[in-house]
């Protein structure tokens, strides 16, 4: 997921926090959804899907979370959203899953935090009749589970490379500089964006140089700092790509101080508000999206006809691609695929 | 005799279940010097930082000048009057000579930056130069950092601050330890010093000579209490020593 | 008592060694400098000196504080977590309350960005004061009271924000070189300076100042010389907490946002230019120049390792040997070997 060093950072003292007893804040949250929209006809049987994610202070699972409500709502069925408060680990996770399982959900989606430690809890829920599916992320051995609906990095990147050759406006025979700005070298998600970034660009835009990446420690002033040194170095720069949200706001404020908004192609990541509104104002050249809304609507929407109507999906593994946003996109549409601000 | 300046009559302080003080009395008139001796754990220490207000007794009663006072911080103590050098710990290291002299008393320059605090430090160097050589202490540049002087010098300008600043009363926990025999020769001048002018000084020692040579009166105490407290010329080494470890028998003197 | 000759040879030395303290430090500042142009010539450069010195402006501000708490003896671990919730309250109230978003700017924007500012710093006062209370009533020692309040406050920081950075108005030519071609400083850093400048000669010249050396060296002594020290310990983490305030309302005009991730791990770099900068974490010693030119080597070298297209773990690297090397001189110094 992204933000690792940061959640860590966080996890620690935050738990260091509690044990003194001082942040009561950020206790785990139940959300009962009840089904209040009455316009499905089909209530045969009260169902309740319980879903486990990450991290509730993510924006990522605060955008899911959004998705899952409204489907639940629309499909009539009891929703228990659960997860550690900040903790994207599976140490805080299995505990969270083993006192959901006890509340003998029908079905059960699941954001594994770590894809051989849940193994055994997809098992104990199919043990105990409860259909598992995998959102965002997988376990290992998938043969217990109904569906795994993932966002595919890969594609983004590819998408960011396409976005990045078309606002420079690229030309066969020219060349080009572009840098990657990063969070960590390992962060799954960055590694999977920077190959998509690296192969489309590779395989359609050989003109572009990839000629520098440097790692953000997910702290935006840091991206900032890494912005204003390549375009101190790199004079001529022609485009960056920001791999997640952290480098996004941190390349657009560089841009911004130095009043390059506009010469130099910028593409992003993430869809937080403040980012979307930068679309706007000609700071981003392109966003890229996730949409983990349709992620979690489409699994509780699997789960549901499943247990309803014992349909199992045409596809175990699907694929949601990421969107991008840019000038041309529609309002409604950048309203849709914003990340909820609260 | 003159009248009696400081007094404490019958304090007590435990820590825990551990008694240190068990209603001892001590008087201290002024131009007086009383040693104050015991054993380790005998209730030294307690009754030192009772009478510099570092620690509030759980019962009995502290007077100056015949008033019933209390302390609640070492402030009030020295705001009374009463100076206390404390055993090893009196200094703040890292800090020059004057401004440890002038440590929490400091001199401010005139006008709207004292008033924020700013501070005159060439005032308090020569003052505390002229302070120092005053009550008979020649120390080194007052410019300099108490790290880097020699022990005797840490201790001499602890004992200097003291009586620079004292207008009552003066403890003394231990001022000759480490010394060598002249400079503790000088410091024991400076006592002598302090009693001409009119202080009441208390002298807590583990070098019974020393006790000897310069206390009007001893006061010895034993467990937490006073066990003893006459003139210093009826006491000898051999007796005193026997007094404070208790092979010689004594009859506790509740009025001295 | 007379003086005696020897410990006056040793007095020079040490005058010699620490009146050339910030001299060996500006020393290695311009070594690096000198290294770095070789590896990069476009390293020397108005615009690297403007770089460095906006990365600069957070940290020496968090740094400030942080050498007032370690001279005091202390430790402050919350001052990234301060920084990270004052940026987002900030923000919060800027654009939630006041309802200006980032279409606000130039000198429009002024009149939110004073309240922004004040609601930063106070934020900031907020947690400093709850550190002071955790110290110096309930008697938790530093490192773990400010450990919790760490936590506390990037936990708040992405509950007010759901974890996204709150953006608001700003005039970001507040954060840029005054002038590119001659001028590396922006307004905002100058605010900086004069800050950390008035602190520092509260830190060298005033009775607030001694008093924080003095508990630092010995609080006993403090306390006998009649030092209120818990009144002064909280004076002292309060300071630290308005300035990080201040460091995340700097750190708010340089991202046009309040992000809850901006304060990750920064109150490790305020402690590293501390260090370098040559105070003791025992307390009693440390100098604000110091701590001035310690955060100038931090960034010189994170700006000089970016530019010369070296990995970033080499930062890492090199801090820790300028940490190290920092506190080697340090136990080496006469003034500590005598005690």
């Amino acid at each position: 997921m992204k933000k690792n060093y940061f959640k860590k950072a966080v996890a620690l003292a935050g738990a260091a926090a509690f044990a003194i007893g001082l942040a009561g804040c950020a206790a785990e949250e139940e959300a009962v959804v009840a089904p209040t929209t009455g316009d499905t006809a089909v209530v045969a049987e009260d169902l309740t899907i319980a879903f486990v994610m990450g991290a509730e202070s993510d924006p990522f699972f605060q955008a899911m979370k959004l998705g899952a409500e409204e489907e639940a709502a629309a499909q009539g069925v009891t929703l228990i959203w659960q997860g550690d408060p900040s903790n994207y680990s599976p140490e805080t996770q299995i505990p969270i899953v083993d006192a959901v399982l006890a509340q003998q959900p029908d079905g059960l989606v699941l954001i594994p935090t770590d894809p051989t430690a849940l193994q055994a809890s997809v098992a104990k829920a199919v043990a105990a009749g409860i259909a598992v599916a995998n959102v965002d992320t997988r376990v290992g051995d998938l043969s217990d589970v109904l569906t795994f609906i993932t966002g595919d990095n890969e594609d983004g990147g590819a998408k960011a490379a396409e976005a990045i050759a078309n606002a420079i406006g690229y030309t066969d025979g020219e060349t080009y500089e572009v840098v990657i700005g990063l969070t960590s070298a390992t962060a799954t998600t960055n590694v999977a964006r920077k190959e998509g970034f690296e192969s489309t660009i590779a395989a359609n835009y050989p003109g572009i140089n990839i000629v520098d990446v440097a790692y953000s420690e997910s702290n935006p002033e840091k991206a900032a700092t890494n912005v204003n040194n390549w375009l101190t170095k790199y004079p001529d720069l022609d485009g960056i790509f920001a791999i997640d949200g952290t480098n996004a706001s941190g390349a657009a404020a560089a841009l911004e101080s130095k009043g390059l908004v506009g010469q130099v192609a910028l593409v992003g990541y993430d869809a937080y508000p403040d980012n979307v509104a930068k679309i706007e104002a000609g700071i981003f050249t392109a966003l890229i999206a996730q949409d983990p809304a349709a992620e979690a609507r489409l699994a509780i929407q699997t789960l549901v006809d499943y247990l309803r109507n014992g349909t199992a999906p045409a596809n175990a593994e699907v694929v949601i691609p990421n969107v991008t946003l840019d000038a041309n996109t529609s309002a409604a549409d950048l309203v849709k695929y914003t990340y909820v601000a609260n | 005799m003159k009248e009696v300046i400081y007094e404490v009559k019958g304090v007590s302080k435990r820590y825990g279940s551990v008694v240190a003080l068990d209603g001892a009395s001590l008087k201290l008139h002024a131009g007086e010097v009383v040693g104050l001796v015991g054993d380790n754990g005998a209730g030294k220490s307690t009754l030192v930082k009772v009478l510099s207000g570092a620690h509030m007794p759980d019962g009995g009663q502290i007077e100056l000048d015949g008033k019933q006072v209390s302390w609640s911080s070492p402030r009030e103590a020295l705001d009374a009057g009463i100076e206390t050098l404390y055993q090893d710990s009196g200094l703040a290291p890292h800090l020059t000579v004057s401004k440890n002299v002038f440590l929490g008393r400091e001199i401010t320059k005139r006008g709207l930056l004292g008033k924020l605090g700013f501070l005159d430090s060439k005032a308090m160097e020569e003052k505390a130069h002229s302070e120092l050589e005053r009550v008979g202490i020649a120390v080194p540049a007052s410019n300099r950092s108490v790290s880097q002087l020699s022990g005797g010098q840490r201790q001499a300008v602890a004992i200097g601050r003291a009586v620079a600043w004292a207008r009552k009363v003066i403890i003394l926990d231990e001022p000759t330890n480490h010394l060598g025999a002249r400079q503790a020769g000088e410091v024991l001048q400076v006592i002598k010093e302090a009693k001409k002018k009119g202080l009441g000084v208390i002298f807590i020692s583990h070098t019974l000579p020393h006790v000897l040579e310069v206390t009007d009166r001893i006061v010895v105490l034993r467990l937490g209490k006073v066990v003893r407290d006459a003139p210093t010329s009826e006491f000898t080494g051999d007796t005193l020593v026997g007094t404070i470890t208790g092979t010689i028998q004594t009859i506790p003197e509740e009025d001295a | 008592m007379s003086s005696s000759q020897q410990p006056n040879l040793r007095l020079e030395r040490f005058k010699a060694v620490a009146g050339n303290q910030n001299s060996i430090l500006l020393s290695v500042l311009i070594a690096l400098a000198i290294v770095f142009t070789l590896a990069e010539p476009k390293f020397f450069s108005v615009a690297t000196a403007g770089n460095i010195l906006t990365d600069w402006g957070s940290i020496v501000l968090l740094a400030a504080g942080q050498t007032l708490v370690i001279i005091s003896g202390g430790i402050d671990l919350s001052v990234g977590g301060t920084l990270a919730i004052s940026g987002v309250t900030s923000a919060w109230v800027m654009s939630t309350v006041l309802g200006f978003d980032i279409t606000t700017s130039g000198s429009d924007a002024y009149p939110p960005l004073l309240v922004g500012g004040l609601v930063a710093i106070g934020t900031g006062l907020l947690v400093g004061l709850i550190n002071a209370i955790l110290i110096t009533k309930l008697r938790i020692v530093p490192f773990v009271a400010t450990l919790s309040t760490m936590g506390a406050t990037l936990g708040f920081a992405i509950i007010i924000s759901n974890g996204m950075p709150i953006g608001g108005p700003n005039d970001f030519s507040l954060i840029s070189p005054i002038n590119p071609t001659w001028m590396p400083l922006s307004w905002a850093v100058i605010g900086v300076i004069i800050v950390v400048t008035a602190v520092g000669l509260f830190l060298h010249k005033s009775r607030f100042g001694l008093h924080t050396y003095a508990i630092g060296s010995n609080s006993f002594a403090a306390r006998a010389a009649g030092i209120n020290v818990e009144r002064h310990l909280t004076k002292v983490y309060a300071l630290a907490g308005a300035l990080a305030g201040l460091a995340g309302f700097y750190v708010y005009l340089r991202l046009g946002a309040g992000s809850p991730s901006s304060g990750v791990m920064r109150e490790l770099d305020a402690i590293a230019a501390v260090v370098i900068g040559g105070a003791s974490l025992m307390g009693g010693i440390g100098r604000m120049m110091g701590t001035i030119i310690g955060a100038l080597i931090l960034f010189t070298v994170q700006s000089g390792l970016i530019m010369a297209g070296v990995a970033p773990d080499w930062k890492k690297v090199v801090v820790a040997v300028l940490i190290a090397a920092a506190v080697a001189a340090q136990t080496l110094r006469p003034q500590n070997r005598a005690r």
